[in-house]
């Protein structure tokens, strides 16, 4: 008797187990099922659309969607916004399911864009460029602002073909504060020059010419640097890691500069907290008026709004400076991407979606939450600090485009790493600038032949 | 006959469940993480190529892995051996002196090991601050005002023993109550009968405590390794992000970001693999040299 009960009680929890399992694989069952029924009936047609959420909010996307729905029919977007966008939709694509179009940038430290590059991925959007706009007139092409599509960002492959289309652009440069300028009546500098003598000058107030962020922060000045140096030619050169190519007069030049900015003129404790938790006290330091000039982005002035500031502190922005009077002076362009994996189902739908991104009308819905887009036209309708920051490329600063090329994945080799993160190790002593140079060349040679 | 034959068939149907979730939510995953870091993947897409043991023959010549591999085994040594000393030391004075707030401390040292890790590195990171921090501010009372700041977490020769650090005091009120728990068995007439025989305090604690918590410090120590190898990845993902200049880069943090950041979730498992075995490996050593026999009481 007691044998059979026990039984019984064993058969019972077993089967209780085994009921759990079925019942979750027969719920996620049905929701695909009527997903499906939705998509064949052939009335509505389904995009599904996964973003980051970044400093612009998520309601936007919303805002977005809503009116793309409107301005077509029988389209419904299902939206997946998230701070850590990667985790919710990479599970789902291991098994095959893939969003139609995803707004996700590269340099995330998930590297998910990166790796769809890497992996010969996404699908061609070059087409978008001539499709028309939405409820406009124009073709994308003519709405983008030129060089935009022309990058080793968009075109990750070098083959012509547009396969990430830009999104949100943000000018960058140094930042600085305006306020201490005009009240000691101190120029900005236009050389480099006269920068080192503004921060030999500033230093016997005990204020250092330099601070940056985190190291990851010197992408855009070396590479606005690099152009500066040797012109968009040494550039690509540079960035496609042409063999030599750092041994060059240019390049020594870029890293004698970064070398004695670093060293000599760079605020001593930035490595303290130059990290992805504690970079705002090395921010903090412009708003104190205790370092002159900062690396950054447009966003900066969101981040530290809340922040205190010195007396009359106000935002002042500008390009590097030439390196001799009268020399070409470059503000690297930041932008955000939006691009479709190539496995997408809705293909055709996500490049209909993106050429709307660029209508009047979507794009005022960015503009609303201080999101701007390379579309002609678009930095005379802004107002406050953005109008002083956008009009950098106005003001005689060129327009620097580009990152390091993409290759195959390189186990144990980033450039990134190799270039930008080193920059601590010069403030701090513990490596040398030819240490630092040697370290690029050994990387450079590794991923020559990793080249796309 | 019988009933032994249904006896094992009830066994087998009691321990049933619990093995067929041990076997998928454990044994499975690790031998994947054996299986995935054979190949060369993206990590996100089904391209995945076979390329047998290049990854670990990658590994064994880079010098960014030795360097993580250092800077790992150096945290588990330092924060085995120092938190084992003051837990242990803390433990038996909470346990055999007589002191006033006993249970407030008891409350005091564990408070750590509830916080959250993310909490803790703020806490660390303002501590450590080289301008407004704690730690600066005690130590310009000896040094002076002048002189430039200590860089706790900047520096590359300190910044690792920053954060080890961090990671004691958090670990201690662990540990501590754990040999209190056992330190609490030990019968009172073993002490009072040594005290009768002329043992001193020290002597009491390493002739009497140490050998009969002794299991429980063979347990710990395993406890020790697996927990810094992993605790040591949130502490430098929340406090340096690795830096400077990849000096607090650990097996787990070097892990992540070659497997996400450098698109090479193979590799990033031939480190998992490498991990998995150095942990299995260095727990079996210890736990062979520290065997003794068993005391009972």
């Amino acid at each position: 008797m007691k044998k059979i009960l026990s039984l019984a009680i064993t058969a019972a929890l077993t089967l209780s187990l085994a009921a759990c399992g079925g019942s979750t694989e027969s719920a996620s069952g049905t929701t695909t099922d009527s997903s499906d029924t939705k998509a064949n009936s052939g009335e509505t047609r389904t995009l599904k659309l996964a973003a980051l959420e970044t400093a612009y909010g998520a309601d936007v996307w919303k805002e977005i969607t809503a009116a793309f729905e409107k301005a077509t029919p029988g389209v419904n977007v299902e939206t997946t916004i998230d701070k850590n966008i990667e985790d919710v939709i990479g599970p789902g694509m291991k098994s095959g399911d893939f969003p139609d179009v995803i707004h996700l940038a590269t340099g995330q430290v998930k590297g998910l864009t990166e790796t769809f590059v890497k992996d010969n991925n996404l699908t061609d959007l070059t087409d978008v460029l001539s499709m028309t706009v939405p409820g406009e007139e124009v073709t994308v092409k003519d709405k983008l602002i030129p060089g935009f599509t022309d990058t080793t960002i968009t075109n990750p492959y070098n083959d012509g073909k547009t396969y990430l289309m830009p999104m949100f652009y943000s000018p960058t440069g140094l930042f600085y504060n305006a306020g201490l300028f005009e009240q000691k009546g101190w120029e900005v500098p236009t050389t480099w020059d006269e920068m080192w003598a503004l921060g030999d000058k500033v230093k016997a107030e005990g204020i250092s010419l330099f601070a940056y962020p985190m190291p990851g922060y010197f992408d855009s000045f070396f590479y606005a640097l690099l152009n500066e140096v040797g012109g968009a030619d040494f550039f690509n050169k540079a960035t496609s890691y042409t063999e030599g190519i750092w041994e060059t007069a240019e390049a020594q030049q870029a890293f004698d500069l970064i070398s004695k900015l670093t060293t000599t003129y760079t605020e001593k404790t930035v490595p303290a907290n130059a990290n992805k938790d504690n970079f705002t006290k090395n921010q903090q330091l412009i708003l104190d008026n205790k370092a002159l000039f900062m690396p950054n982005g447009t966003w900066v002035v969101g981040e530290m709004s809340k922040a205190p500031r010195a007396d009359g502190f106000k935002w002042g922005f500008t390009a590097l400076p030439a390196l001799k009077d009268g020399g070409d002076r470059y503000s690297y362009t930041f932008f955000e991407q939006i691009w479709v994996p190539a496995k997408a189902e809705n293909a055709d739908l996500a490049k209909q979606f993106i050429a709307y991104l660029y209508s009047e009308e979507a794009a005022a819905i960015f503009a609303k939450v201080g999101a701007v887009q390379p579309i002609k036209g678009m930095s005379d309708k802004l107002d406050g600090d953005n109008k002083l920051f956008y009009s950098i490329y106005d003001n005689g600063a060129k327009a620097a485009m580009g990152a390091f090329a993409t290759t195959d994945p390189v186990e144990g080799v980033n450039i990134s790493d190799t270039v930008f993160r080193s920059i601590d190790s010069l403030v701090t002593g513990a490596k040398t600038q030819q240490e630092w140079v040697d370290g690029i060349i050994k990387a450079s040679d590794e991923l020559r032949g990793a080249l796309k | 006959m019988d009933t032994k034959k249904g006896r094992g068939r009830f066994i087998f149907f009691c321990l049933a469940p619990a093995v067929l979730l041990f076997v998928i939510f454990l044994i499975i995953p690790t031998i994947d993480v054996f299986r995935m870091s054979l190949y060369k993947w993206g990590g996100y897409t089904d391209n995945k190529t076979f390329i047998g043991f290049q990854n670990f023959s990658k590994l064994f010549q880079s010098d960014k892995f030795y360097q993580t591999f250092q800077n790992s085994v150096l945290l588990i040594v330092i924060v085995t051996i120092v938190t084992f000393a003051f837990a242990l030391l803390f433990a038996s004075m909470l346990t055999r002196e007589k002191l006033k707030g006993q249970n407030f401390f008891r409350v005091v040292f564990y408070i750590p090991n509830i916080l959250s890790v993310v909490v803790i590195s703020a806490i660390f990171s303002a501590i450590y601050d080289p301008n407004s921090g704690l730690l600066n501010a005690f130590l310009n009372l000896f040094r002076g005002f002048q002189g430039e700041p200590i860089l706790w977490l900047g520096d590359h020769k300190i910044v690792i023993f920053s954060l080890a650090g961090a990671m004691i005091w958090q670990a201690i009120g662990y540990y501590m109550v754990m040999y209190m728990a056992s330190m609490a068995n030990i019968p009172e007439s073993l002490y009072e009968s040594a005290e009768l025989e002329g043992a001193g305090r020290m002597t009491q604690f390493f002739e009497i405590t140490i050998p009969l918590i002794w299991t429980n410090i063979r347990t710990t120590l395993t406890f020790f390794i697996i927990s810094t190898i992993n605790m040591s990845f949130l502490f430098v993902m929340t406090m340096t992000s690795g830096g400077p200049d990849g000096a607090t880069e650990v097996f787990l943090s070097y892990m992540y970001k070659e497997a996400y950041t450098n698109s090479s979730y193979g590799y990033g498992m031939a480190i998992g693999v490498i991990v998995f075995l150095f942990s299995f490996a260095l727990a079996g050593i210890l736990n062979a040299v520290t065997r003794r026999e068993h005391l009972e009481y």
